[in-house]
């Protein structure tokens, strides 16, 4: 039985387009994703990678077509998926004067959190910060930042996490602790990860997608494919240029 | 779901305040801003000698202070959230649009009328020294403010939302701002103008000017809920 066969679809996108003026940063994109998949996003800079996760966050509305995240349209049901969606971004989207935990207990009364003080607790401590919890954001590295930033988006339990190039900027400890994360929770989650890294998301997807010009190129379970023939497609689109 | 938009409301209320108190950045700039308009316009005026009744023009000095004062307020409330990519995180919550609009409106009223607060005093002490004022009318001054400083609050964190993604914020914002707060600035600066002067008719030119002013606030305010979901989605 195939993964899309076992679960219900984490992701179901159809004829998704989304412009910007005149230019279409997505056009026509149709995907599914079953639930617990792991998909990777490739493709060069400006193929609407980003995009395309922002209209799946509900960050933009599409121009046309529909887009579904476990089975919520992310235009009329936005507020009720966001509940259910978290975003790893290489932008930390912390607060730089609240401190570690003061940004965090502001996000877990944004999601509701029942008691948001254990929780915070719990995630400080799983990505290594409970010492510099009383300590302002804007005084952390990169690393540190990232770590929290993943502690936020974790906070509320997310059933489908979108990545957004996360392991960039990283040391090799906090990319150690961001794959241990990910590798903890891996069995009951859904991910959507952006990535100009093929082996790492090749590693970590059981599907895999190249956009370019706001298009699919390629689309297959990492089952189906034929590695060498995507990193020739991968390598073609690479110089296609922007949508 | 209404009580977690009231958490919601809170906690955004509590971060702009806390961090606003952390770095004091619209405050002193608000406030240095407003202080040295009370100056400047000490200074020019002086020349006036006692050809002008200080009192007439109190209001229209007041409100245009606090109209420029806003605006610098109200671009450094949502820079904040720009820069950091932090309103990505607020919007990627599971909060109505609205509660965005509503936290952010009432920490710039706070601020605004803070500075409202500080400058008051100052601008008596330099233009309304010495002059009869009735004190039962000066009462009602604090209403006005309250009443125009919602709708500069509501209007202009609209249109700072909207213009926080253009490259020339500042100057977008003005264009936008000013010619929309034409009608609520009519009505605050008669309202505050029959306040200070008083006189047997004041309350009734008070009124006349705090209905526009109630007007324009329920109207903008409407308006501006209405749209907040799909500026920030655009």
């Amino acid at each position: 039985m195939s993964d899309t066969e076992r679960y219900a679809p984490a992701l179901e996108v159809r004829d998704l387009t989304r412009a910007f003026g005149v230019r279409k940063a997505l056009d026509g994109v149709t995907i599914d994703l079953p639930e617990r998949a792991f998909l990777s996003i490739f493709g060069p800079n400006g193929a609407g990678k980003t995009t395309l996760v922002k209209v799946l966050t509900s960050l933009l509305n599409p121009t046309s077509g529909t887009a579904k995240v476990l089975g919520l349209d992310v235009v009329n049901d936005a507020v009720e998926m966001r509940q259910r969606i978290g975003l790893i971004s290489h932008n930390p989207l912390l607060y730089p004067d609240l401190t570690a935990e003061e940004n965090l207990l502001f996000f877990a009364e944004m999601y509701g959190i029942e008691k948001p003080h254990v929780r915070v607790a719990e995630l400080l401590e799983a990505v290594e910060l409970d010492h510099r919890k009383l300590d302002l954001a804007r005084t952390f590295s990169r690393g540190m930042l990232q770590r929290l930033s993943i502690a936020r988006a974790l906070l509320h339990e997310p059933e489908v996490i979108f990545l957004d190039e996360p392991y960039s900027g990283l040391d090799p400890h906090a990319m150690d602790i961001l794959d241990g994360l990910i590798a903890q929770i891996r069995a009951r989650h859904t991910f959507v990860m952006i990535s100009h890294d093929l082996d790492k998301g090749l590693e970590l997807c059981t599907h895999a997608l190249i956009l370019a010009k706001g298009r699919v190129v390629l689309f297959e379970p990492r089952e189906a494919l034929d590695v060498a023939r995507f990193r020739e497609t991968y390598r073609a689109t690479v110089g296609m240029g922007v949508a | 779901m209404a009580s977690l938009s009231w958490r919601q409301f809170r906690a955004m209320l509590k971060k702009d305040i806390v961090m606003e108190l952390r770095t004091k950045e619209m405050l002193m700039s608000m406030g240095l801003y407003s202080l040295l308009t009370m100056v400047v316009y000490f200074v020019a005026l002086s020349q006036a000698g006692s050809a002008f009744d200080p009192r007439d023009i109190a209001a229209g000095l007041l409100w245009l202070a606090f109209i420029f004062t806003s605006m610098l307020g109200l671009n450094r409330s949502l820079v904040h959230e720009k820069d950091q990519g932090c309103l990505e995180a607020l919007l990627l919550s599971p909060v109505d649009r609205p509660v965005i609009f509503f936290g952010k409106v009432t920490g710039n009223l706070i601020f605004l009328l803070a500075v409202e607060a500080l400058t008051i005093p100052v601008f008596a002490f330099l233009f309304l020294q010495g002059e009869t004022v009735e004190v039962s009318s000066l009462a009602f001054v604090p209403l006005v403010l309250l009443a125009g400083s919602i709708g500069i609050a509501g209007v202009g964190t609209l249109l700072a939302t909207m213009s926080v993604n253009t490259s020339g914020k500042d100057f977008i914002l003005a264009v936008l701002f000013i010619p929309l707060a034409y009608p609520l600035l009519l009505g605050t600066v008669t309202a505050t103008g029959a306040a200070i002067v008083g006189g047997p008719d004041a309350m009734h030119a008070f009124w006349a000017g705090m209905a526009w002013v109630l007007g324009y606030d329920v109207i903008m305010l409407l308006a501006s809920y209405g749209l907040y979901e799909f500026i920030v989605g655009a």
